[in-house]
């Protein structure tokens, strides 16, 4: 044992000291190391606005998005390249308006837009029509329809992006509070929300107050069972924008009027980035967002108290509001056939699938399904019921997301309803041309 | 003082530690240093090699923004040549780098652009005070395009006079086309930033979230954690003064610089950072290859400290084993030579108390010889003289068998001699030596037997008796008078069916011995000196021989002793049963079927049911005299009655007397020498039994009463004969011996022919006539023809009476084995020199009145 203990002793330290000298003895091949071989890449540049970024938290949502580019990607062999813009302060160029310019400069390949910029830009003509494309059979009807400008389908959504109220029920129990469902009940909760010290009890920022205009407006048009034929009053001139919209501009003036919502500091604030903190601190009940912000822990996924998201007061009970943001490729895009394959593959089932089970979200698709996070089960179960509004729609004259957005802001900025609404209506003069 | 080995091996342990400590210690310490040294060097490396990079990053931006400006510089040139310079700017395109061009004539605020849109400077802003070759640089911005841009605004002039200024806009995106694609292996992120808005105005391209970039420098430092407000407060100081700054940051956990590098003095700062490990790709697999080399030497180390360890430790068995080895030889030798010192100084004292023991008697003898030439007149000091010198020659002739007997043990000659035997004869017979040594010096001395399940044994028997005699001769000689000596046998628990195992103790209460003597005890040539044993006579070899037989014969022997308390011998031995047991048939013959044990000795009870176990014989016991009157009153039948003298007494022995039918002998039980024995032996049949109790003697008794009363046995009746009229030949060749023995029967009355050797005495009784010799005294060492040989010569003759003659040795060859010798050389029987005239009567009577009665 001992002989054979040392015999291993032995040959170790040879191997060793052969090892040793040999690795001093290397030499290099004579030849050019240079590789001859370059591959041309292929380029996919894609625009999307950039949420501001924490150390190291995981966004869902774009890491959603990010897996179906990579899935693309992959199976393309194409590369795609982000390229980005976020507002600093309201100061700063919108995203939608440096969306607008990139795209009518031919900046980019693939771009996610807001509705009213998809409308703009179809209407432009500066979108590929994507009705074409494998993966656009699949759309649920709607979808296809919120997206279809001259009869061009010029966007698919990842998403259906669904806006609600998110509301802290801890603070609506201590107070006794039942969940709103009408724009009095609304109202009623936020006097006694007032009463008891709450202030200011909607959090607001100078995006998605357009949410509660929209409930109001659009509850009847889309649940009526009418919709096809008021849409076509409206694009005709038979019935005015600005008389679906009053509702909704008086009732937000109530709310700033009664102190329920702080204008001022509404107007110059980011989504989420102004109302969030007071929201998650428990000092603000009441918020608006979309969809996507109860699964990212970066907005709302994860709170101290128990939070749900409801639908917006409406005559017809709790409303959703549902625009569409969409994926679009450059008409005269550099690399437009290149971004319509990657386009064909982001929003095939597989990566829809892929991403609404990631976020879980609904899917524009109408394969896929998925369930949603407890939060988000009363918006689900409207929408399930086929009861909703829509932010945007293509299909109507005069865009809808992006302009009532901007004339919020003005109401905000101290414009009155009457003023805002004759703003409706140069809108709808405009688009008649 | 005396070495702990332990401290000696923990010191050799220390020393071996600490070496290998040391080794260790440098080897850290070096190990340490160079990794200290790589890591610095390699950090260095790496500081090196980013600033490089960025530095080469910086000259590029930096020729681009000259060549920018220097094209500008050229367009106003032109544009100042130009008749319509505003329709110049008109006509001019866009390319990749330059999105806009727009021109202000002077003394105007408003001009034109190549877009086709007015033109006003008030969306621009110039106020940091940037310059690209001299000319002015605006804050970056978003333009029309909605990317990030800049203006250089550049005067026009003519034959020397400012006509307007012209404005061109430049993207940020132009520039991403000249910076390195995929920045250390795409690992590192690079921004463009503007210095004085701190926006990035440039952003990687990469995948993702977190690789799409940050908004600002306020983003990166949240993303990215930089939170020290002296790192912060360093960077804020550089971008104010336009310098370069380099920092180490951890990013993910991941070590890194980070770094804001100024671009044309400042105006723009590329910042990012870098993980280490993508600039020091190669470092991993230096400090892997490190680590392989350090932990192989480490192996290599522990291998060859496992191996020197490992024969360190055989090197240390095998000179311990020598040691050892060493040790216990070094001990044998001096055991050894102290043994030779000590039998030397034994064999020196042992002749010088020889000498003296010798020259004692021999004194006497030759001093009482001269006396008795003196006084050979006066016949009273005669007789005493010659008894005086009988005592010396006795006592002589002792020592010289003792000494004799130890030389012959040693030497390993003596041979057992196993006959049968009873033990009731060795008791008897020691017990008639001791017993009147011992009341001479008024002495106890009590005999005890228990146990003992079998008598009749197979040993040697005069070995057994010199061992019993030694002992008790030496308890009897070192015991003051009025002492006690104890005398047991006791049986022990059999370990073999074969054998009994018996326990033989003699016990005194005597002088004692020392501890020191004890050790010594069974040592040859050694005697107790003191001034009471000094004046006991003997060799000092009694017990060695003792000791030697009692080995011989398989057994132990024990001592325990305590100065003025005593001693006490204990000897083991195991001596075989004989076969044939106490006869039964001799009880049935005699009509023996019962016996009455009377004896208020529950011990001594049990002692006698035992030894009568084997004879057939039942045993009734009563406690007393009366409890045998009830039970013979009651009908019980024996045929003879045993009763112990001490506890009953007379009273029982006459009351049994009276119940008995007068064919019922009495034995009485009695020790050695009991008092008050006569009235009770004049009772009708009634004898005594000395103790103690064996079932040979009491057959013995038995015999005699059942004997036909009158009957005497024939040896008794000529005890006292002389040897008249008895004429010998005797063969001696010693003349003086010749002459002894002479006048030694002449005294006796016999007559005696002498011849000087065997061959003489066979010749001579060959001539003689039948009778006329009536025994032959045989020497045995003779020249010529020694006596065994004489004695088978005769045995040999062709005559009647050649085979019957006694033939006796007379030998000084004294020995058991001398006399077998002679036995079985056809002589009859064995005289030992120097002559005893009562053992050669003895012999004699035994061998011619023997012959007789055949």
């Amino acid at each position: 044992m001992k002989k054979l203990m040392r015999r291993g002793a032995a040959l170790f330290l040879a191997g060793l000291a052969a090892l040793s000298l040999t690795a001093c003895g290397g030499h290099e091949p004579p030849t050019n190391l240079v590789s001859q071989d370059k591959e041309e890449e292929r380029v996919v540049n894609l625009f999307s606005p950039m949420e501001k970024t924490d150390p190291n938290a995981e966004n869902v949502a774009r890491t959603a998005a990010d897996l179906t580019v990579a899935m693309a990607e992959e199976a393309l062999g194409v590369s795609v390249a982000y390229w980005t813009y976020t507002a600093e302060d309201y100061q700063d160029k919108t995203y939608d308006e440096v969306a607008l310019d990139r795209a009518r400069s031919n900046m980019d390949d693939l771009y996610l837009l807001n509705p009213d910029v998809i409308l703009a830009l179809g209407a432009e003509g500066r979108l590929m029509d994507l009705s074409g494309l494998d993966s656009a059979q699949n759309l649920r009807e709607i979808i296809r329809t919120a997206n279809t400008v001259d009869g061009r389908l010029v966007a698919i959504p990842q998403e259906v992006v669904a806006y609600g109220l998110f509301v802290n029920v801890d603070l609506f129990k201590r107070y006794g509070l039942s969940l709103p469902e009408t724009p009095e009940e609304f109202l009623e909760c936020c006097r006694v929300f007032q009463e008891n010290g709450i202030e200011t009890p909607i959090g607001a920022n100078r995006w998605w107050l357009e949410t509660f205009v929209f409930a109001l407006a659009y509850a009847d048009l889309y649940n009526g069972g009418n919709t096809e034929a008021e849409i076509a009053a409206l694009n005709s001139g038979e019935a005015k924008y600005s008389d679906y919209m009053r509702p909704g501009f008086e009732f937000l003036q109530t709310l700033m009027d009664r102190g329920y919502i702080d204008a001022e500091k509404a107007l110059v604030s980011e989504a989420i980035d102004g109302e969030g903190p007071d929201f998650l601190a428990g000092k603000t009940p009441i918020v608006m967002a979309y969809w996507g912000a109860a699964n990212t822990e970066t907005a709302y996924g994860k709170t101290d108290f128990e939070m749900q998201v409801i639908g917006f007061p409406s005559p017809r009970g709790q409303m959703p509001v549902m625009p569409m943001t969409g994926w679009a490729v450059g008409a005269e895009a550099e690399h437009a056939e290149d971004a319509m394959r990657v386009m064909d593959v982001i929003v095939s089932d597989e990566a829809l699938q892929l991403f609404s089970e990631t976020n879980r979200v609904i899917s524009p698709s109408k394969n896929v399904k998925v369930d949603c996070v407890p939060a988000l089960r009363p918006l689900n179960d409207r929408i399930e019921e086929g009861v909703y509004v829509l932010g945007s729609n293509a299909g109507m004259s005069v865009e809808q997301w992006g302009n009532t957005c901007l004339i919020v802001r003005q109401l905000l900025g101290g414009a009155t309803v009457d003023e805002c609404m004759a703003a409706f209506d140069e809108l709808q003069a405009k688009a008649m041309g | 003082m005396k070495k702990n080995p332990n401290n000696g091996k923990k010191r050799e342990g220390f020393f071996l530690l600490f070496p290998i400590l040391l080794i260790f210690f440098v080897f850290g310490t070096i190990v340490f240093s160079v990794s200290q040294k790589i890591a610095r060097e390699m950090s260095e490396s790496a500081i090196e090699n980013l600033s490089e990079s960025l530095d080469l990053i910086q000259s590029t931006i930096e020729a681009i923004l000259r060549s920018e400006a220097e094209f500008q510089t050229l367009i106003a040139r032109e544009i100042a040549r130009a008749e319509d310079p505003e329709e110049y700017i008109r006509s001019c395109e866009k390319n990749r780098s330059m999105s806009k061009m727009s021109l202000i004539l002077s003394g105007k605020t408003e001009g034109v652009s190549n877009t086709g849109e007015r033109f006003t400077e008030e969306e621009l802003d110039f106020s940091a005070g940037g310059t690209v070759d001299g000319l002015p640089v605006s804050q970056s911005y978003v333009n029309y395009m909605g990317t990030w841009a800049y203006t250089i605004k550049c005067p026009v002039e003519r034959d020397g006079r400012e006509i307007g200024t012209l404005y061109a806009e430049y993207i940020y995106d132009a520039v991403d086309g000249s910076l390195p694609d995929g920045f250390y292996n795409k690992q590192a992120s690079l921004y463009i930033m503007d210095a004085e808005s701190r926006r990035f105005v440039l952003k990687p391209k990469g995948m993702g979230q977190r690789s799409a970039g940050h908004l600002n420098l306020e983003d990166f430092y949240r993303a990215n954690e930089i939170q020290d407000p002296e790192i912060r407060a360093e960077v804020d100081a550089c971008l104010e003064d336009g310098r370069d700054i380099l920092f180490y940051h951890d990013i993910r956990n991941v070590r890194a610089l980070s770094y804001m590098w100024a671009v044309n003095g400042g105006t723009v700062f590329l910042v990012g950072y870098v993980p280490v490990q993508a600039i020091q790709r190669e470092g991993k697999s230096v400090n892997q290859s490190i680590f392989t080399v350090v932990a192989s030497m480490l192996a290599a180390f522990f291998l060859c400290i496992l191996l020197y360890y490992v024969n360190w430790r055989q090197q240390d068995k095998l000179r311990r084993e020598r040691e050892k080895e060493r040790k216990i030889h070094s001990q044998q030798l001096a055991e050894a030579l102290q043994a030779a010192q000590i039998a030397s100084e034994s064999k020196t004292t042992f002749l010088s108390n020889m000498s003296h023991d010798i020259r004692t008697p021999m004194n006497a003898v030759l001093g009482f010889t001269t006396l008795l030439a003196t006084d050979a007149e006066n016949p009273a000091k005669v007789r005493e003289y010659t008894r005086k010198i009988m005592a010396s020659g006795q006592h002589l002739l002792s020592l010289i068998n003792d000494i004799l007997d130890v030389s012959k043990i040693e030497s390993g000659k003596v041979v057992l001699n196993l006959e049968k035997f009873a033990l009731n004869d060795v008791v008897a017979s020691v017990d008639a030596i001791i017993q009147p040594m011992a009341r001479a010096r008024r002495q106890e001395f009590h005999l005890e037997v228990t146990g003992v399940h079998h008598e009749y044994l197979v040993g040697d028997e005069t070995r057994i008796n010199q061992i019993l005699i030694n002992l008790l001769s030496n308890a009897v000689k070192y015991t003051p008078e009025g002492g006690n000596i104890w005398f047991r046998i006791i049986g022990l628990k059999q370990r073999s069916s074969q054998y009994e195992h018996i326990r033989i103790e003699v016990e005194d209460d005597g002088y004692g011995m020392t501890p020191e003597y004890l050790e010594t005890i069974f040592d040859a040539f050694t005697r107790a000196e003191n001034s009471t044993t000094n004046k006991v006579q003997g060799t000092g070899l009694g017990m060695a021989i003792t000791k030697s037989i009692v080995e011989l014969m398989g057994g132990t022997i024990e001592v325990f002793s305590e100065v003025d308390r005593g001693t006490l011998f204990r000897v083991d031995l195991e001596l075989r049963i004989q076969e044939e047991q106490a006869d039964q048939q001799f009880w049935k013959q005699r009509g023996v079927s019962r016996i009455l044990v009377v004896d208020g000795d529950p011990g001594s009870r049990e002692s006698i049911q035992t030894l009568m176990e084997e004879t057939g014989v039942q045993l009734n016991a009563a406690a007393d005299g009366r409890e045998a009157a009830d039970w013979l009153r009651g009908g019980g039948d024996c045929q003879l009655v045993l009763l112990d003298w001490e506890t009953c007494g007379l009273p029982a022995a006459r009351e049994l007397r009276e119940i008995l039918p007068g064919g019922v002998p009495i034995l009485l039980l009695a020790e050695f020498g009991a008092g008050d024995l006569e009235e009770a032996l004049e009772l009708e049949r009634t004898a005594v039994l000395t103790k103690p109790f064996f079932a040979s003697a009491l057959r013995e008794k038995a015999e005699e009463l059942w004997a036909e009363p009158g009957k005497k046995t024939a040896p008794e009746a000529e005890e006292d004969g002389s040897l008249e009229g008895i004429h010998f030949l005797a063969a001696e060749d010693n003349e003086i011996n010749a002459e002894i023995l002479t006048e030694l029967l002449e005294i006796e009355g016999a007559s005696c022919e002498i011849v000087e050797n065997g061959l003489l005495a066979v010749e001579r009784f060959r001539q003689s006539e039948e009778g006329e010799f009536d025994a032959i005294l045989m020497d045995v060492q003779m020249p010529v023809m020694n006596g065994h040989e004489a004695a088978r010569a005769i045995r040999a003759l062709e005559r009647e009476d050649a085979g019957r003659v006694p033939i006796i040795a007379m030998t000084a060859n004294a020995f058991a084995e001398d006399e077998k010798a002679a036995l079985d050389a056809g002589m009859d029987a064995h005289v030992p020199k120097p002559l005893s005239m009562e053992l050669l009567k003895k012999v004699i009577r035994h061998c011619i009145r023997g012959e007789e009665s055949q």
